[in-house]
């Protein structure tokens, strides 16, 4: 144990700032969660009692369940899609070395830095042309690109830390280079795969604003449900659904956890996002 | 194997791209010029009336805003992760991912039930005697701010990190035990060593609080109108898709040349550190 | 985009808010079940149906709302013809003018907002009602026009919390809504143009019959009377929580809204004096393939037991007002064309906004900003 440190005006400072931050960050997550319990019909807080009456509610409603169903139906082939594509691009741009490959990563890079409301009203108006506005076939689409830019970032920030000269090993060993990939180089990126891959789960399954544009009553998320159930009118049923979707991805990212801890000792903190 | 088949491996990522997103884009750059009718008369109408170039103006000044309190108080935090301990490093980073985790609207929401006038912020400085009314803390800029902030942080912090964290430890070091860079020291050499993660930051949060409207929408007051939200009326109220497309293009250009800009000076900087 | 609504001056913001038809109607959570229930067959056993062997393609706008049309019209529809009754939807404005422009329409009747009606009726697009087939004098004639009956009804109010006033001492009029030395405090509008001029002018002491043409500059010179009093709501769901929380004392809530809040235990009650109605009309688009069974089908509509059925599953306020003997009692207070509220209000022009809603819009927005 280090000796502990001065507390100088800049570490104080900071200390501060992060505790403002983590108290920012984290309130309103405690708001909600404290919220999915209350006996009251309205967002009241502290709430009058304690009750389970929102999780029935939840899921006991057909509608509910019929948009929960939507949104895992999308949110799977979405996400995989997303990883097995992103990856593959991830590994062919970390490979060739030419002008363009910077505009590249840019260009699937886009839907992330795109306003989101441009990307939505585009392939909105797309959609309606071609048919597949209303679809989950759309919405796997739509949430494809949207999430590629997660895959792709967590998955080149692996390439940038694998050390090629275990590949150019591999081939001068014999190898072939597809098998020498696959043997040397797969294994050592896949967590970065796999954190993209958790990354689209969660962020399609979150996914609102493009959602709200190409879904119909039929086909429809359950983030939209939430919102026009919202705009509607407000109980804490939205505050049972979002701590248990707050619940699945603590123990989605309790696995990735896990999963990268076994895959390598030591990983770059934060690959996860890939900066 | 020569380099230029790994190519082909990005090609279907690429062409979905393509298909799904560069393609809608560009029909909704014809539909701005083409609808109801072929020319520029739905550029002529953001124009013609002030309201388009008041809420322009207004969604320039909050995205503006929310990046420079994100910058603000996303470096120390930054800072900090990258020069703690594991454990505080894992907190933090937990603390900074937790808009990934729930969702936007929900949160929202729980904003309203901290902030409101009779909100758990406002009792407890009321029973606390730290103000004597409560104050407007939402329905408000201020509370679109405090919104934004709270979801656009990650999106400074994490590009900042990246680089913080790769700046040289003897830095980093020579902070911990000094308890602080020395000011001209920090200024002289970390500063121009973290620019690029800043402008990357600054940029993505830059850009993507363009497109926000739920949030000002549910936080904000009358005078916090952005964008995304006129865009949403022209459609959604309208089926004016010519005019609401001519708005989105005008969005996309602006975000196009924040970007071109904030790479020009990152290339400009980066040169003579070469 | 379920329920985006063009054209839609009755409910402002509410609408542009995407799937929030529910919303301006005030709708009971629930939502996309309408439509997967197939189409609906009438007792196949039975061989004397009038329209047995027919089809018919009911649009509307999706969720517990149109659960509640299915339920309260097309099943008695469906069982007493024989015709099957398909769900569609969600109406879409540009969806149903191209529909309707193709001459050849897949829908056969559609629950439109009323500025729907007479933007699309202007131009030629819909069925006239066939008077033969539709009994109109079942609903009150001001719900009945040449190109679509009117099916249900909501209406702005001036909202209070029972915490602040009394009966006796709360706002009674716009012109109180208005007056902020009487009623101190935050009060809450709607935040798009409809029917924000008319609140003002009747607060600035127009009649009601005097409303039409609007006098769009004295009503931005009365909002600027208490434009710093006022948060502006853009969904249904933030007026009930603005009231409840009391972060606003009084202003315009929707009928519906109120409803619901107060049954859910809320200090909230409304003021009947001055409330400005809306209507949803269904039409039959030009051409339709089955104009007979849509007629056939509007006429059950117009039924007094069937409205009262779809009142009662969501409080909406029926166009027949016979349907109020078999609306529950702690309902029909809430309902706007109950006959004590009716004559207390009157029905929005929405003909009229038509024409300004969109340059209206950019001034209102405008106003709002500076």
């Amino acid at each position: 144990m280090k000796k502990p440190r001065a507390l100088t005006p800049w570490r104080a400072l900071r200390l501060a700032v992060c505790g403002l931050v983590a108290a920012m960050m984290l309130a309103p997550l405690a708001i909600v969660l404290t919220l999915s319990f209350s006996a009251a019909p309205f967002l009241t807080f502290p709430p009058p009692g304690f009750s389970l009456q929102w999780y029935a509610k939840f899921f006991a409603d057909p509608v509910w369940m019929a948009t929960l169903r939507t949104s895992v139906m999308v949110m799977i082939p979405s996400s995989l899609c997303a990883s097995a594509l992103g990856t593959a691009a991830a590994i062919a741009l970390s490979r060739v070395r030419f002008r363009g490959a910077s505009l590249l990563i840019g260009l699937l890079m886009a839907p992330l830095v795109v306003p989101v409301i441009i990307t939505a009203a585009a392939i909105f108006g797309a959609f309606r042309v071609w048919g597949l506005y209303g679809t989950v076939t759309g919405l796997i689409l739509a949430h494809t690109v949207l999430t590629i830019p997660f895959v792709l970032s967590t998955t080149l920030a692996s390439l940038r830390m694998v050390d090629r000269t275990l590949e150019s090993a591999a081939l001068t060993l014999g190898a072939t280079p597809w098998r020498s990939f696959w043997r040397v180089i797969f294994p050592l990126i896949l967590p970065g795969v796999l954190s993209g891959l958790l990354f689209a789960l969660v962020i399609s399954f979150d996914e609102l604003t493009v959602s709200l544009f190409i879904s119909t009553p039929t086909v429809r998320p359950i983030t939209v449900q939430m919102w026009s159930d919202v705009r509607g009118s407000v109980d804490p049923t939205i505050t049972a659904i979002a701590t248990s979707l707050f619940l699945f991805t603590l123990v989605v990212m309790l696995a990735e956890t896990l999963v990268s801890r076994r895959a390598r000792g030591r990983r770059p903190p934060l690959a996860a996002l890939g900066f | 194997m020569p380099r230029g088949r790994w190519f082909w491996l990005a090609a279907p990522a690429l062409l979905l791209i393509g298909a799904v997103f560069l393609v809608p884009v560009g029909w909704l750059l014809l539909r701005s010029l083409s609808d109801p009718r072929w020319g520029l008369q739905n550029y002529a109408a953001v124009f013609a009336h002030p309201v388009y170039l008041r809420v322009f103006w207004n969604t320039i000044v909050i995205a503006g805003s929310v990046t420079a309190l994100c910058l603000l108080i996303g470096y120390p935090v930054a800072y900090t992760m990258a020069h703690a301990g594991e454990r505080g490093r894992r907190f933090l980073v937990f603390v900074i991912l937790i808009p990934f985790w729930t969702s936007l609207l929900v949160r929202t929401y729980a904003w309203l039930v901290l902030l409101q006038q009779n909100g758990l912020v406002n009792r407890v400085l009321v029973d606390s005697g730290l103000v004597a009314a409560p104050l407007q803390l939402v329905y408000n800029r201020l509370g679109v701010l405090i919104g934004m902030v709270q979801v656009q942080l990650p999106f400074m912090v994490l590009p900042l990190y990246a680089v913080l964290s790769r700046i040289h430890p003897r830095y980093g070091q020579a902070a911990a035990t000094l308890g602080a860079p020395p000011v001209a020291e920090f200024r002289r050499v970390y500063l121009p060593l973290s620019l690029p993660g800043v402008f990357t930051g600054c940029a993505l949060v830059f850009i993507t609080s363009l497109g926000y409207y739920i949030t000002p929408a549910l936080l904000g007051g009358r005078q916090d109108l952005m964008i995304a939200q006129l865009i949403l009326i022209q459609i959604g109220d309208f089926g004016n898709w010519g005019l609401a497309a001519a708005l989105a293009i005008i969005l996309l250009f602006g975000a196009a040349v924040t970007l071109a800009l904030f790479y020009r000076i990152l290339a400009a900087r980066q040169r003579p550190l070469r | 985009m379920a329920n985006s609504t063009a054209f839609r001056p009755a409910a402002p913001r509410v609408a542009r808010s995407w799937p929030s038809r529910r919303d301006v109607l005030g709708g009971i959570g629930g939502a996309a079940l309408a439509l997967s229930a197939g189409p609906l067959r009438g007792r196949a056993a039975r061989a004397a149906g009038k329209f047995d062997g027919r089809r018919v393609v009911f649009a509307s706008w999706g969720g517990a709302y149109q659960d509640a049309e299915r339920q309260s019209y097309c099943v008695p529809f469906a069982e007493k013809t024989g015709a099957a009754v398909e769900q569609d939807g969600p109406v879409e404005v540009a969806k149903f003018r191209t529909m309707a422009e193709s001459g050849a329409p897949i829908w056969d009747v559609v629950d439109v907002t009323d500025a729907m009606l007479y933007d699309a009726g202007g131009a030629g697009l819909l069925e006239k009602i066939d008077r033969a087939a539709v009994d109109v004098s079942r609903v009150r004639p001001e719900f009945v026009d040449e190109f679509g009956i009117g099916n249900i009804v909501w209406s702005y109010n001036i909202g209070y919390s029972t915490k602040v006033y009394g009966p006796d001492n709360h706002p009674r009029s716009w012109a109180d809504v208005f007056d902020v030395k009487r009623f101190p405090g935050k009060r809450m509008l709607s935040s798009g143009p409809s029917p924000n001029m008319e609140i003002a002018l009747l607060a600035d002491g127009v009649a009601p019959d005097k409303l039409y043409p609007l006098d769009v500059d004295r009503a931005f010179k009365k909002l600027d009377t208490i434009k710093n009093d006022l948060i502006f709501w853009t969904s249904n769901s933030q007026s009930q929580q603005l009231l409840t929380d009391g972060e606003v004392v009084c202003g315009n809530i929707l009928n519906g809204r109120a409803y619901d809040a107060a049954k859910k235990g809320a200090k909230v009650a409304i003021e009947w004096n001055q409330n400005i109605q809306s209507v949803d009309y269904l039409v039959v688009p030009k051409g339709a393939k089955n104009a007979d069974v849509a007629m056939g089908l509007i006429d059950e509509m117009t039924k007094a037991e069937n409205q009262a059925k779809l009142a009662n599953m969501i409080a909406y306020s029926p166009t027949n007002p016979a349907a109020f003997s078999a609306i529950h009692q702690d309902i029909a207070p809430w309902l706007c064309t109950n006959p004590n509220n009716a004559d207390k209000g009157f029905v929005i022009n929405a003909k009229y906004w038509r024409k300004i809603l969109k340059p209206l819009t950019e001034r209102f927005e405008l106003w709002k900003l500076s």
